[in-house]
């Protein structure tokens, strides 16, 4: 109990300190922005207006999410160990785990409010723009597809949020930090079209044995975040199935465990000097 | 009965890639008594700064072991009594130091309207009502220090750890922190901080402990360092005659 009542101070301070950074607004205001303008776009294609309109929305939300662990995660977390505020918090009866912990959930609670924001936002000028352009426009609008593909994208960034953690704990140094999380970002949305690409064997692009097991090595220890991309599915208005859903919110959950795990391990074994 | 105990502490830090270590601290060994005011003073990269690390398990040596009220330095549960003001302290720059105790209050279970009134109180002793709600980034560098201090004592803390409490500070400040050391020493608190402001340890402590090159050279009382007095310097108090002394080998 004591140790939840920890992990959710930190988590509640790591959270404040995030939301006072100006720059928090500045990616929510310019998503609003992006949005108003998916609005406007969307009106050059009357066929497609709900697809232009969700996807540009949808990509709003899911670029903001992302950006929360580059700029707000890496500095909040490697600021900490740099400036040595990471003494404030251990001076505490506070364990490295509860920190490691308390810091995910600090991350997870802003992505989150940020991300929550943006759906919120995107489902009210959807329904605005459904009084704005004729009816029938909208008649594969489904709310509830948008919602699981916000809900994906939003697990998407909380795997990403461990990783970060995970990397902040290797390396003492935040331009590091942010490199390594690129990579995963980068690895972890075009692994499995690699895989896709290697599978069709296709004459005159031949791809070596070594590439071949170095992609399927990338498979199992990078996160598959291509996977949570629901986007097509909630503009097309298609339909999201639900056991994909929890598969991916297993596969979410485990490789979350397992992250950060490895980062309380490891920053067991750091000198905070 | 002692409060905190170093036993045989030895520590390397790696130099640059070649994979070779420095030492830092050699069969470093000493106990803290409830209730003393424990300086350890010596030059700059004596090692002072890293044993208060390991006391506090933010280093991990790499012999010996370190302990606080009984419990390992490595268990967290050491900590629950204990207040910490490191050098250069840094909090969080976006938040006010009221955000900061409270942080401390959740982690000690204490009552929301308690902490207010704890806080009301810790703040107005440090002199910094007037800054209870002002973003830490707004702070001036003493301001920032008194503000760490107040996080320090806030849970009433039995142990007490200061490293360079008075560095960075103008006189009123220094006076301030002695002043504040002197009150809590006699309200029981035991108290081990490390400096290189000699007269200040020479006024405020019970014990003082003299380090170089990651050794313990020398114990002594403010005692022993008056009658002593005899073969110190003029121009120097008792504390620098013996430091030189020390030092000099």
């Amino acid at each position: 109990m004591n140790a939840l009542k920890t992990i959710w101070a930190i988590g509640l301070i790591s959270f404040q300190e995030g939301l006072r950074r100006r720059i928090i607004y500045g990616v929510v205001l310019a998503s609003l922005l992006f949005m108003s303008f998916a609005v406007l776009i969307s009106g050059l294609f009357m066929r497609d207006i709900v697809k232009i309109m969700l996807d540009l929305s949808l990509s709003a939300v899911s670029v903001s999410g992302l950006l929360v662990p580059f700029i707000v995660g890496i500095t909040l977390l490697s600021g900490d160990m740099e400036q040595r505020t990471i003494y404030t918090i251990l001076a505490q009866p506070v364990s490295r785990a509860h920190y490691i912990l308390g810091k995910y959930l600090g991350f997870a609670m802003l992505t989150s409010l940020i991300m929550g924001i943006l759906t919120g936002a995107t489902i009210v000028t959807v329904w605005g723009s459904s009084h704005l352009y004729a009816e029938h426009f909208f008649t594969s609008l489904s709310f509830s597809a948008i919602f699981l593909s916000s809900l994906m994208s939003l697990l998407a960034v909380l795997v990403l949020n461990s990783a970060m953690i995970l990397w902040c704990c290797v390396t003492t140094s935040s331009f590091l930090a942010t490199l390594l999380t690129l990579a995963t970002y980068l690895i972890g949305q075009t692994v499995e079209d690699i895989i896709r690409f290697i599978s069709l064997h296709i004459a005159g692009a031949e791809v070596s044995g070594l590439v071949q097991k170095t992609v399927q090595v990338a498979l199992y220890l990078f996160p598959n975040l291509a996977a949570f991309d629901f986007k097509q599915q909630a503009a097309y208005g298609l339909p999201i199935p639900l056991h994909e859903v929890i598969l991916l919110g297993i596969y979410g959950a485990a490789y979350i465990t397992v992250m950060l795990l490895l980062a309380i391990v490891i920053f067991n074994k750091r000198d905070l000097a | 009965m002692s409060i905190i105990s170093c036993e045989n502490i030895e520590k390397y830090y790696p130099e640059g890639f070649s994979g070779r270590k420095k030492k830092i601290l050699t069969d470093l060994s000493f106990t803290v008594r409830q209730g003393d005011v424990f300086g350890i003073v010596g030059p700059n990269g004596a090692g002072k700064s890293t044993t208060l690390k390991i006391i506090l398990d933010f280093v991990r040596p790499d012999k010996g072991k370190a302990s606080i009220s009984g419990h390992p330095a490595r268990s967290h549960t050491s900590h629950r009594h204990l207040g910490f003001l490191p050098e250069n302290p840094s909090l969080y720059r976006h938040l006010t130091v009221t955000d900061h105790l409270l942080f401390a209050a959740r982690t000690a279970g204490m009552p929301r309207g308690e902490a207010m009134r704890r806080a009301d109180e810790i703040l107005c002793t440090v002199d910094l009502s007037h800054a209870a709600h002002i973003p830490i980034s707004r702070f001036s560098k003493g301001m920032t220090q008194r503000g760490a201090l107040a996080y320090a004592l806030f849970l009433k803390p039995e142990v007490l750890i200061l490293d360079e409490p008075m560095s960075g500070l103008d006189p009123l400040g220094r006076q301030l922190v002695i002043d504040i050391i002197r009150e809590s020493h006699q309200k029981g608190t035991t108290i081990l901080f490390c400096s290189h402001i000699l007269t200040d340890v020479e006024r405020i402590c019970t014990q003082i402990a003299i380090m170089d090159k990651g050794w313990l050279a020398a114990f002594t009382t403010p005692q022993e360092l008056q009658q002593r007095k005899d073969v110190a310097k003029p121009e120097m108090s008792p504390l620098e005659s013996f430091f030189l002394e020390v030092i000099a080998g």
